[in-house]
C-alpha cells in the first residue's frame, strides 16, 4: 500500500484538452471519488492512471515507482503498473468461466495452479459466488457479475483498484446495497481506490475524499464533508447536493458577508465572491435549508406557492415570485396561498 | 421495386394481394434459376450420353469411368491437399493481420485496408498471369535476379509455390472475416485484460482471437471451399507441372474430342456438388453462430486501439511483406509485362515501354467487343442482377412463415456450384432446351450463370440493407400521418438507396472479375474478359492476355475508386 500521487497531468484528444494540468493525490488505504459532470475528464484521468491514454504532460506514480512522467519520457504500459480495473460495462471476458475470469490475473503472475485454486476459490467465497464458479458471464445476473468484475480486479493484490461508475449498470436498489458492500470491502481491505462516478451521494458515501473536476481542471478536492458545507466555487456549491439559484446584484460586501438584491429584496449571505459593488452575483442555497419564516423579516420574500410534490418521506414544495422560484421541502402539505420564504443568512452562499 | 411488398409489419402492416403474388411469383422463379440447371447436372450425370443425344439412356457408366480413371484420384487428392493448406496459411495470417488492423495502433491501418482487399476483387486468375510474368522462369523478377546472382533463385512451378501463393492471396477472406468480429468486440474486454498484467501478444491470444474464434473458423471453412473451387490459379500455376485439382481436371476432360463428353463433366460436376453442399451449409450455419456469438452493447464503445510500442514497425513490416507477395508482386509484373517489348515466344527484350500490346488489343474487335461486354454485363447485369436479388429480398424480409426458411436454403443451393460447374449447367440447359438456343448467341445465359452463382451472396447484401428499415420507422411514420405510399417514398427508398448503390457496385466489381463460370459459355459475341483471358492463355497470346489482364485491373479499380468516393464500406 503506497499513496498514489498525479502531478500536473495534462492530455489532448486532437484539439480537445481533456486534462489541462491535473494534481491529485491518493493516501495509502484511502479511497478518492472523482466527480464531475461528462465531460470533465474524469474516466480520462482514470484511464491515464491505468495506462490507457497517453498524457502529454506530468507525471504518476504510486509511492516512489514512477509510472509515467513525460519529462523523463517514462510510461509503464498498462500490464507493468500493477492494478486492478473495474469498469462500468464489467468487461468480463466472455469466453471464460467465473472461475477463469478471476484466476487470469494469477495466471498471469505465474502462480502454481493448485495456489490459484485455493486463492479464486477463497475470493468466490468472499463474494458469496462459490457456486458459480463454472458458470459464464451471461449466465449469472448484473449483480454477480459486478462482483465477479471486482475479484478478478482485488484477486493479485493491486497496490490501487480503479473504479470506472462500477455501480452505474445496476438497478436503483440494487445499487444502494452494491455500494455498502463495496465500500466495506475496500475499507475491510485496507485498499486504496480511485473511483470515477457522476453521482454525488455514491461519491460521498464511498469515498473518503472527493475530488471535484470541472472541464478537465480540478474545482476543488478534500473530504465529502467539505465539499458539501463549504463549496469554494459555484460550480462547486452547484454540482454538490440540490441548490436553488438566486440571481441578483451585490449591494455590500464586508469581510465574510455579503448581501445582493434580489427582486428588490436584500440577502444577506457568506460571501464566496470577488465581484465589485453593483456587478451581478448568484446567492446558492440547499433546497433543506430554505424555511418558511411566520411573516415578514430579514432574508425573507414574500412568495406564492405553486406546487406541492409529495415524494415519499416529505413533500417538496415549489414556490415563484415573478421570474424567481425556489424549492424547499416539508414534513406535511401547507394551506395557504402566500409565505415569507426565509433564507438563512449562514446557509447561503453568494458567488 | 415492385409495388407489392412483404412485410407483416414495417412499411404496410397489412398483407395485400399483391405482396402475396409478388412471393409466390419470386419463389417460383428463385426455385426455377435455383435447381433447374443443377438438376439437369445431376440427371445428365446419370446418362449414358449427352442429354440431347436421341440414344442417351440411364446408367452408371459415366460414374464408373470417372472414378476409375487415376487422374481422378490425384485431383481429388490434390483438390484436398491443396484447400487444407491454404487453410492453415490463410486463417493464422489472416487472423493476426484482422487483430493488428483492428485492434492495434498500426501505422497506416486507414490506407492499408483497400490494398489488403485487392486480392479479394482482382481475380486469382489475373494474380496467378502475374506471378508468371515475374516470377515464372522467364519473368521479370526472376530474370533480374539471375543476372545479379548468375543462378535461377525458385522454380515457380513447383506444388510447395503453388500452395504458398494460393494460401497468401487469401488471406483477406480470413481477414475479413475476423476482422468485422474483432471490430464489434469491446474495446474494454482487452483493456482490463492488459491492466490485470497481460502484454499485449496475451490479450490479442487469450481474449480478442478467441472471442472472434467462431468467425475465424467461418474464414477457414470459406478459404477451404474458395481452395476447392479454385480454378485460375491451378490452370496457370499448376498445369505446368502437370498439376491437376478437380476444376482443372473438368475443364481437361474434353481434350480433343469434337462433342465434349458431357455424362463425365457432369459426373465430375456432381462430385464437386456432393463435396460443397455440406460446406455451404456448414458456413451458413456458423455465420449464424458467429453472429450470436458477439454481442453487441448498444452503447457505443470508445475505439480505443491497442498500443503496440516497440512493435509497431516489426508489425508493419510483416503486413508489407505479405502485401508485396500477394499484391505488389503480381500486379507489378502484369503491368510491366504488358508494357514490355517482346521478342519471339514472348520473351522480353530490353528497351522502352511500349504500348504495342493494348494497340494490337484494339486491333482485334472480338478483344474489344469482350471489354465493352464486360462493362455492359457489369453495369447493366449487374443492375439486373441487383433487381433480381432485392425482389427475393423483399420477398422473404421478415416472413414469418414456415416456407422462409425453405427460400433461403433454395438461395443458398447454387452457391453449391463452383463457378465452373455453374457455367457448365447453364450450357447444359441451353444446349438441350431447343427454344432457347437463339439466347446462345447473347449475353443471357452468361448473365444468367454469373446472377445464379452470386445468388446467395446478393441477396444476403439485399436482406441486409432492407434490415436497416426498422419496422418502428415505419410505425412512427404512419402514427404521424403518413401513409403506406409515403412511408416508402420517405422513409423506406432513402434508408436503403445507399445500401442499393453499394450493392450494385459491388456486384459489379465480381461481374468484372468473374472467369470460371463463363469459360464453358464463351463463343462468339459472348465474349467477356475472364473468360476471354482464360481462352488467351491456352493459345500462348501471353501479349494479349498481360494487356487485357491489365484493363481488367483497371475497370476494377475504377469500381473501387467510385466506391471510394461514395463512402460505401465494402464489407462489415
Amino acid at each position: 500500500m503506497a499513496d498514489l500521487t498525479v502531478n500536473d497531468l495534462a492530455l489532448r484528444y486532437g484539439d480537445n484538452e481533456a486534462l489541462k494540468g491535473v494534481s491529485i493525490s491518493v493516501p495509502a488505504a484511502k479511497v478518492a471519488a472523482l466527480l464531475g459532470p461528462s465531460g470533465s475528464g474524469k474516466t480520462t484521468l482514470l484511464r491515464a492512471v491505468a495506462g490507457l491514454e497517453t498524457p502529454h504532460r506530468g507525471s504518476i506514480r504510486i509511492g516512489d515507482n514512477v509510472l509515467f512522467d513525460a519529462a523523463a519520457k517514462v510510461d509503464e504500459p498498462p500490464e507493468a503498473r500493477g492494478l486492478g480495473l473495474v469498469l462500468r460495462s464489467y468487461a468480463l471476458w466472455p469466453h471464460r468461466t467465473v472461475f477463469e475470469n478471476i484466476a487470469y490475473g494469477l495466471k498471469l503472475r505465474h502462480v502454481r495452479a493448485a495456489d490459484i485454486k485455493a486463492r479464486v476459490e477463497g475470493t468466490l467465497d468472499k463474494i458469496g459466488l462459490k457456486h458459480l464458479s463454472r458458470r459464464y458471464p451471461h449466465q449469472i445476473s448484473g449483480e454477480q457479475q459486478q462482483r465477479v468484475a471486482l475479484a478478478r480486479a482485488l484477486i493479485y493484490e493491486p497496490a490501487v483498484i480503479l473504479l470506472d461508475e462500477p455501480l452505474a449498470n445496476l438497478d436503483p436498489k440494487l445499487r444502494d446495497e452494491a455500494r455498502a458492500w463495496l465500500r466495506h470491502l475496500i475499507v475491510s481491505l485496507r485498499l486504496s481506490a480511485l473511483l470515477v462516478t457522476h453521482d454525488q451521494v455514491e461519491a460521498m458515501a464511498m469515498a473518503d475524499r472527493i475530488v471535484l473536476l470541472n472541464g478537465g481542471r480540478v474545482e476543488q478536492q478534500g473530504l465529502p464533508v467539505e465539499l458539501y458545507a463549504q463549496p469554494a466555487t459555484l460550480f462547486a456549491a452547484q454540482f454538490m447536493g440540490n441548490n436553488n439559484r438566486l440571481e441578483g446584484s451585490l449591494v455590500e460586501r464586508a469581510d465574510k458577508r455579503a448581501v445582493i438584491d434580489v427582486m428588490g429584496v436584500r440577502l444577506e449571505g457568506v460571501a464566496s465572491t470577488t465581484a465589485a459593488i453593483g456587478d451581478k452575483a448568484t446567492g446558492i442555497i440547499r433546497l433543506e435549508k430554505v424555511t418558511l419564516g411566520g411573516g415578514p423579516g430579514a432574508n425573507r420574500i414574500l412568495m406564492s406557492l405553486k406546487a406541492q410534490m409529495f415524494v415519499g418521506e416529505r413533500w417538496e414544495l415549489l414556490f415563484a415570485k415573478d421570474a424567481l422560484t425556489v424549492r424547499t421541502y416539508v414534513s406535511a402539505p401547507l394551506k395557504h396561498e402566500l409565505y415569507h420564504v426565509e433564507f438563512p443568512p449562514h446557509a447561503l452562499w453568494i458567488f | 421495386m415492385p409495388a407489392g411488398q412483404g412485410c407483416e409489419r414495417g412499411w404496410g402492416n397489412r398483407v395485400t394481394i399483391a405482396s402475396r403474388y409478388h412471393r409466390f411469383a419470386v419463389i417460383a422463379v428463385t426455385a426455377l434459376a435455383a435447381l433447374a440447371p443443377l438438376s439437369l447436372m445431376i440427371y445428365q450425370s446419370f446418362l449414358t450420353e449427352p442429354v440431347f443425344t436421341p440414344g442417351a439412356r440411364f446408367g452408371l457408366e459415366a460414374y464408373r469411368s470417372v472414378l476409375a480413371d487415376e487422374d481422378f484420384a490425384v485431383a481429388f487428392g490434390t483438390t484436398l491437399l491443396l484447400g487444407s493448406c491454404m487453410v492453415l496459411i490463410a486463417v493464422p495470417l489472416g487472423s493476426v493481420l484482422a487483430f493488428l488492423m483492428a485492434r492495434t495502433d498500426l501505422p497506416g491501418r486507414n490506407w492499408l485496408e483497400p490494398l489488403i482487399l485487392i486480392p479479394v476483387f482482382v481475380s486469382a486468375l489475373v494474380l496467378s498471369f502475374g506471378y508468371v510474368f515475374a516470377l515464372g522462369p522467364v519473368g521479370l523478377l526472376t530474370t533480374w535476379l539471375k543476372s545479379w546472382t548468375g543462378f535461377t533463385p525458385w522454380n515457380l512451378y513447383s506444388f510447395p509455390f503453388l500452395v504458398a501463393l494460393a494460401g497468401l492471396i487469401h488471406v483477406p477472406y480470413v481477414y475479413l472475416c475476423a476482422a468485422t468480429a474483432l471490430r464489434r468486440l469491446d474495446s474494454e474486454l482487452e483493456e482490463v485484460a492488459r491492466a490485470s498484467g497481460a502484454p499485449l501478444w496475451k490479450v490479442a491470444l487469450d481474449v480478442s482471437l478467441p472471442i472472434a474464434t467462431p468467425a475465424i473458423f467461418f474464414g477457414g471453412v470459406l478459404v477451404f471451399f474458395l481452395g476447392f473451387e479454385l480454378f485460375g490459379l491451378p490452370l496457370v500455376l499448376g498445369e505446368p507441372q502437370g498439376v491437376l485439382v478437380l476444376t482443372t481436371y473438368l475443364y481437361k476432360l474434353p481434350g480433343r474430342m469434337d462433342v465434349p463428353p458431357y455424362q463425365l463433366m457432369a459426373v465430375v460436376a456432381a462430385i464437386m456438388i456432393a463435396i460443397a453442399l455440406p460446406l455451404v451449409l456448414m458456413q451458413r450455419i456458423l455465420l449464424s453462430e458467429a453472429q450470436r456469438y458477439v454481442s453487441t452493447r448498444p452503447r457505443a464503445t470508445r475505439a480505443a486501439p491497442l498500443k503496440l510500442g516497440p512493435w509497431r514497425w516489426p508489425a508493419f513490416l510483416a503486413v508489407a511483406l505479405w502485401l508485396a507477395a500477394a499484391v505488389l508482386v503480381p500486379l507489378a509484373g502484369l503491368t510491366l509485362r504488358s508494357f514490355a517489348a517482346t521478342g519471339k515466344e514472348g520473351i522480353v527484350l530490353p528497351g522502352m515501354p511500349t504500348l504495342d500490346h493494348y494497340r494490337a488489343l484494339l486491333d482485334h474487335p472480338d478483344l474489344v467487343g469482350g471489354m465493352v461486354n464486360t462493362l455492359g454485363i457489369g453495369l447493366i447485369g449487374g443492375a439486373a442482377a441487383v433487381a433480381f436479388y432485392g425482389a427475393i429480398a423483399l420477398a422473404i424480409h421478415r416472413w414469418r412463415s414456415t416456407w422462409a426458411p425453405a427460400m433461403n436454403f433454395l438461395v443458398m443451393v447454387p452457391r453449391a456450384m463452383p463457378g465452373l460447374v455453374a457455367g457448365l449447367a447453364i450450357l447444359l440447359v441451353f444446349v438441350s432446351f431447343k427454344p432457347l438456343a437463339p439466347l446462345r448467341e447473347t449475353l443471357i445465359p452468361v448473365w444468367l450463370a454469373y446472377a445464379i452463382v452470386w445468388l446467395a451472396y446478393g441477396v444476403w447484401l439485399m436482406s441486409g440493407t432492407l434490415l436497416k428499415v426498422a419496422p418502428e420507422l415505419a410505425d412512427v411514420a404512419r402514427t404521424v400521418g403518413a401513409n403506406n405510399a409515403h412511408v416508402k417514398r420517405d422513409v423506406a427508398l432513402p434508408l436503403i438507396r445507399s445500401g442499393v448503390l453499394t450493392s450494385w457496385l459491388i456486384i459489379f466489381l465480381i461481374f468484372v472479375r468473374e472467369y470460371s463460370t463463363g469459360v464453358y459459355l464463351l463463343g462468339p459475341g459472348t465474349q467477356v474478359i475472364g473468360p476471354l483471358l482464360v481462352s488467351l492463355w491456352d493459345k500462348g497470346a501471353t501479349d494479349f492476355v498481360s494487356a487485357l489482364a491489365v484493363v481488367n485491373v483497371v475497370m476494377i479499380g475504377a469500381g473501387l475508386f467510385v466506391a471510394g468516393g461514395l463512402g460505401a464500406r465494402l464489407h462489415g
